[in-house]
């Protein structure tokens, strides 16, 4: 377990680091602090995802999550921030409550890691694979094959390397392209429900050009 | 008790704004808050010690109030204490980035009211280094007001211009700055031998940079998008305003004085062939780039674009003016007497002045030193119509507005 | 390396994590030598075509006729600059925030390749990797524009963040394009797909990605936050920036990031676009300097390559600084309306025509294509057909 070998040592490195940003954001009582310790734990993850080989996914959790929902974080934060939320305490209760939640949770997040075979020295299935099919090497995941998974062309399970395609609804195009029509949507629910009135005052000529105003230059 | 009155007054000053007036929906959306924004006196863009007072809601300016007085130095009353000689440098010091014409107005007051004629000479001069004076402060005025939106290189180009013409008039009478060279009476000293040359010289070199100005600046896509529409003064509000100059013609008025004004005023430009820069049927005096779509009569691309003209015509008068010189005789005249005793009268005499229309009032009673003087001054009327200019525009078009009226504080506040 | 450095220290396989480490370090700081190299030379470079452009010299005195060493002098300027922090001001935020700005744009370094065998890292998904990194950049801005305690910083940090990320979209599309013509991310196989003539570069290999080079070239501008799109650290403005507050070494990490923020979109646009470390003649193919003629002449070759790229990226930062001296600025609303009703849409018609294009002349319009993008878009389809794996 604790091993020397360098994927342990980063391992831990990493993990330290997204759960010291983790107890920051819980701890922390400036809501800007919070988000630098999201961003931190969030970061932590990321790292964990490349050290484990997943590129692709470690980059998505960069663009969506660190890069993406901390700005817009930040941004809803500094907007509508009011004296209130610079200085947030948690209360006795609401530790008590969130404790409540919380625990069960641990609990059943670490019986599940430890049930994990190789978590007792038993051997990762990817080398199983490759014991079994010892002629062959074990294929890191690129993203060729993410992309070909999308179109509907998979490993039928992990002890084949025979690659058959899955006709007809086993592809993720679909829903895939569901989920962005529904993100459209939601994004322009969102601005439309957040647009501004537009003030009596202005001149008719300045109309056009104050309503190209971004979301990000009104104060 | 008279402080506190005085605070009040001043508070009251800044008009505020109706809160009926702006609809920003209900108290659970997100809103911006009212912002006092204070620009100046000591501020990039102002062109001087100026404060502008911006009333705004988020990005909109809902109110704009300018505060002067910072440059005051009461050359008015200090005139009441000497002669219309001694008087010579104040005036250099009120636009004093044309000193020249500011020393010319003063001049021709005083000689209307002393009914002096100068020679002929000294007129082919003066109307020499009044339109070298233009150029020099029409350069300032293009190359800050590029400097104002964020391009930096046209005001190299000018300030490199300029200083070719105050290489020139430091030739003339030993200063760049405040003159003092125009004289009641004439002209302070004869021009050096060979300046004639290198001010054709000058003028070769100069008319090239003029087309790339108009292409970095005039033409400049992102400068037309910025001025184009902007500031959109209507004729009647300019006069009504009492602007002048460049800003008056902007807005389309055919009105400059070397043509229309004072003929004791106007039988110095007698003889002289030029345009009065203002746009007739979309177009302005050829040579000159064309007027883009998207500018509006009375913006502020026009009121810069009237100056580029003005400048190509100011190169007409002097070349014209350096030939008639060339063939007039005589001399340039000598300055009256320090104490020259000023008969009994009034005489105000407005002259076109780089920045509009500079008026100088002299009232004697008939003593050496005269009762009052008054210098009414162009920037001042230009820039009382910036509250009307900058309401319901961006906050980032106020410096552009504030360029585009090319005020000088030394004028505005005297 | 790895492999080189724990076998010459004779570790144990439980100590080769000493070995990782120890070569990611030396490699780490390879790569900020040369960040930071560039990043001097680039202000050297701005201040003298600053002063070429305006008639005038620039800096000629310090280190001889040229001012070479005048960044240097600079830095120290900057170095022992009195540390202020605004009392009302996030301390730790405060001291925090450039080193966020600076710090993504130097991992894009780690996967940007200089020559075939050149690269810090090769990540098969680098194209990716680099456009999110360079996404992170607008955290430091936003920190610093909060943390410096002034509600003007943080109107200008916010204009400024709402720029960039407005801009990261186009840039992003455009950048998706040549990862369309050349069927993979791997940035490596990218410049290798453009090797050969410089027509082979995709920006001539059809008018779409033309197009979509000069958006990815505005874009870039505006999402470093460069002249003419550098309204919210604007002087003659009213709101002086997220900067404002910063000065001495903290001002300067900031402004190091911006310059090398510069290099690197830079950079990645010559790798996407411009061939990369293909020259415009194939001499390296021609002198036979490829890995397979032996390892000097290999090196020698990835060196010519390189050069051909620092090359191309010198010319992609002189044109930016250029472009600062010359242009004015446009208004924030401007700039805004600029990224969402021209770049945004001009760039999804350039996808749309480039991907047709690819797919109705897969070898390009006088048959000088991309084999491989042929082959592989021919056997997709087969496999469709057939059923079978590509």
């Amino acid at each position: 377990m604790m091993g020397f070998d360098a994927m342990a040592i980063f391992f831990w490195l990493f993990a330290v680091v997204a759960c010291a940003g983790a107890l920051i954001v819980v701890v922390s009582r400036n809501i800007v602090r919070a988000a630098v310790g999201l961003i931190v734990s969030l970061f932590g993850v990321a790292l964990l995802f490349f050290l484990a080989g997943a590129e692709f996914l470690g980059a998505m959790q960069l663009m969506i999550y660190v890069g993406g929902t901390v700005v817009l974080l930040a941004f809803g934060v500094m907007l509508t921030a009011r004296t209130l939320f610079l200085r947030m305490s948690t209360t006795a209760d609401q530790w008590l409550v969130a404790i409540l939640l919380a625990l069960p949770l641990t609990v059943i997040l670490i019986q599940a890691a430890l049930s994990y075979s190789p978590f007792h020295g038993g051997q990762p299935s990817i080398e199983r694979t490759a014991e079994k099919s010892s002629a062959t090497s074990v294929r890191p995941i690129t993203i060729t094959e993410l992309g070909m998974a999308l179109l509907g062309f998979r490993e039928n399970g992990q002890n084949s390397e025979a690659v058959t395609l899955f006709r007809g609804n086993q592809g993720y195009l679909l829903p895939f392209e569901l989920i962005s029509v529904h993100l459209l949507v939601v994004l322009i629910g969102a601005a439309y429900l957040a647009r501004r009135g537009v003030p009596k005052t202005m001149a008719s000529s300045d109309a056009a050009s104050v309503s190209d105003l971004g979301p990000g230059s009104t104060d | 008790m008279a402080e506190e009155e005085l605070q009040k007054t001043l508070m009251n000053s800044i008009p505020s704004i109706n809160p009926e007036d702006i609809s920003v929906g209900s108290e659970s959306e997100v809103r911006t808050e009212e912002l006092l924004i204070n620009m100046g006196p000591q501020h990039p863009s102002t062109h001087g010690v100026l404060r502008v007072v911006l009333r705004t809601d988020g990005e909109l300016v809902l109110e704009a109030t300018p505060h002067i007085g910072y440059l005051h130095r009461c050359a008015e009353k200090i005139g009441e204490h000497v002669t219309p000689r001694q008087w010579i440098p104040y005036t250099d010091r009120m636009d004093y980035l044309a000193g020249m014409n500011m020393n010319l107005g003063w001049a021709l007051t005083v000689e209307k009211l002393l009914g002096l004629q100068v020679s002929e000479k000294a007129r082919h001069l003066r109307v020499l280094i009044v339109e070298l004076g233009r150029i020099a402060s029409h350069l300032v005025a293009a190359g800050t007001y590029g400097l104002d939106l964020g391009s930096f290189t046209p005001f190299v180009y000018c300030f490199r211009e300029r200083e070719k013409i105050l290489n020139l008039f430091e030739a003339v009478c030993g200063a760049r700055l405040t003159y003092s060279y125009i004289t009641i009476g004439g002209l302070m000293a004869d021009l050096p031998p060979g300046w004639l040359d290198q001010c054709e010289a000058f003028l070769d070199e100069f008319e090239p940079v003029v087309d790339d100005l108009h292409a970095l600046l005039s033409v400049n896509h992102i400068f037309v998008k910025r001025t184009a529409g902007v500031g959109v003064l209507s004729p009647e509000l300019a006069i009504a305003y009492g602007c002048t100059g460049p800003v008056l013609r902007g807005s389309g008025v055919d009105w400059d004085l070397r043509r229309d004004g004072d003929p004791f005023y106007t039988k110095m430009y007698q003889d002289y062939q030029f345009e009065v820069a203002v746009v007739r049927d979309g177009r302005y005096p050829q040579p000159s780039p064309a007027v883009p779509l998207e500018a509006v009569r009375g913006d502020c691309w026009h009121r810069f674009f009237v100056r580029m003209v003005e400048v190509v015509q100011s190169m007409r008068l002097v070349r014209q003016a350096i030939e008639k010189y060339r063939r007039a005789d005589g001399d340039i005249g000598q300055p009256i007497k320090l104490n020259q005793k000023l008969p009994a009268g009034e005489v105000y005499l407005e002259t076109e002045c780089p920045k509009g229309q500079m008026g100088f009032m002299i009232v004697s009673l008939g003593d050496a030193i005269p009762w009052r003087v008054r210098a009414r001054s162009s920037s001042f009327c230009n820039l009382s119509v910036l509250p009307e200019l900058c309401r319901g525009c961006l906050v980032a078009d106020v410096p552009a507005i504030v360029g585009s009226l090319d005020i000088v504080l030394g004028e505005v506040d005297r | 390396m790895v492999r080189l450095l724990s076998d010459w220290l004779t570790l144990t396989p439980k100590y080769e994590w000493v070995a990782y480490v120890a070569v990611g370090l030396f490699q780490a700081a390879i790569l900020l030598a040369l960040v930071m190299t560039a990043v001097a030379v680039a202000t050297w470079a701005e201040r003298k075509i600053a002063g070429r452009i305006q008639d005038r010299l620039g800096p000629t005195r310090v280190g001889g006729r040229f001012g070479w060493l005048q960044p240097v002098a600079d830095g120290l300027k900057l170095l022992t600059k009195e540390d202020l922090i605004p009392a009302s001001a996030d301390s730790i935020l405060f001291r925090l925030a450039p080193y966020l700005s600076f710090a993504p744009v130097f991992a894009v370094f780690l996967a940007l390749p200089f020559s075939e065998g050149w690269v810090a890292h090769r990540l098969n998904t680098a194209a990716f990797f680099i456009l999110a990194v360079l996404g992170l950049e607008v955290f430091g801005i936003i920190l610093g524009g909060y943390a410096s305690g002034s509600k003007w910083a943080l109107l200008g940090a916010m204009r400024e963040a709402a720029q960039v990320v407005s801009y990261e979209v186009p840039l992003a599309f455009s950048a998706m394009l040549p990862v369309v013509l050349a069927g993979t991310l791997d940035l490596v196989a990218i410049g290798e797909a453009q090797k050969g003539w410089f027509w082979n570069w995709f920006v001539f290999h059809d008018p779409f990605t033309f197009i979509a080079f000069w958006i990815y070239v505005t874009c870039a501008v505006a999402g470093t936050n460069r002249a003419p799109f550098d309204l919210a650290e604007a002087e003659s403005e009213l709101v002086a920036g997220f900067h404002t507050e910063y000065s001495g070494f903290r001002w300067s990490v900031f402004y190091m990031g911006e310059y090398a923020a510069m290099a690197a979109v830079s950079g990645l646009g010559v790798v996407l676009f411009l061939g990369g470390w293909n020259g415009p003649i194939p001499l390296a193919d021609w002198l036979g300097l490829t890995p397979e003629a032996g390892a000097i002449a290999g090196f020698v070759g990835q060196l010519v390559g390189s050069i051909n790229f620092v090359l191309k990226c010198i010319i992609g930062v002189v044109f930016m600084i250029s472009l600062r001296w010359t242009l004015p600025r446009p208004r924030i609303d401007q700039v805004m309306s600029m990224c969402w009703k021209y770049c945004f849409p001009l760039v999804t018609i350039a996808f749309l025509g480039a991907t047709l294009w690819t797919l109705f002349l897969p070898d390009g319009l006088l048959n000088w294509g991309h084999p491989k993008a042929a082959t592989r878009e021919a056997s997709v389809v087969a496999c469709f057909a057939e059923g079978q794996a590509p």
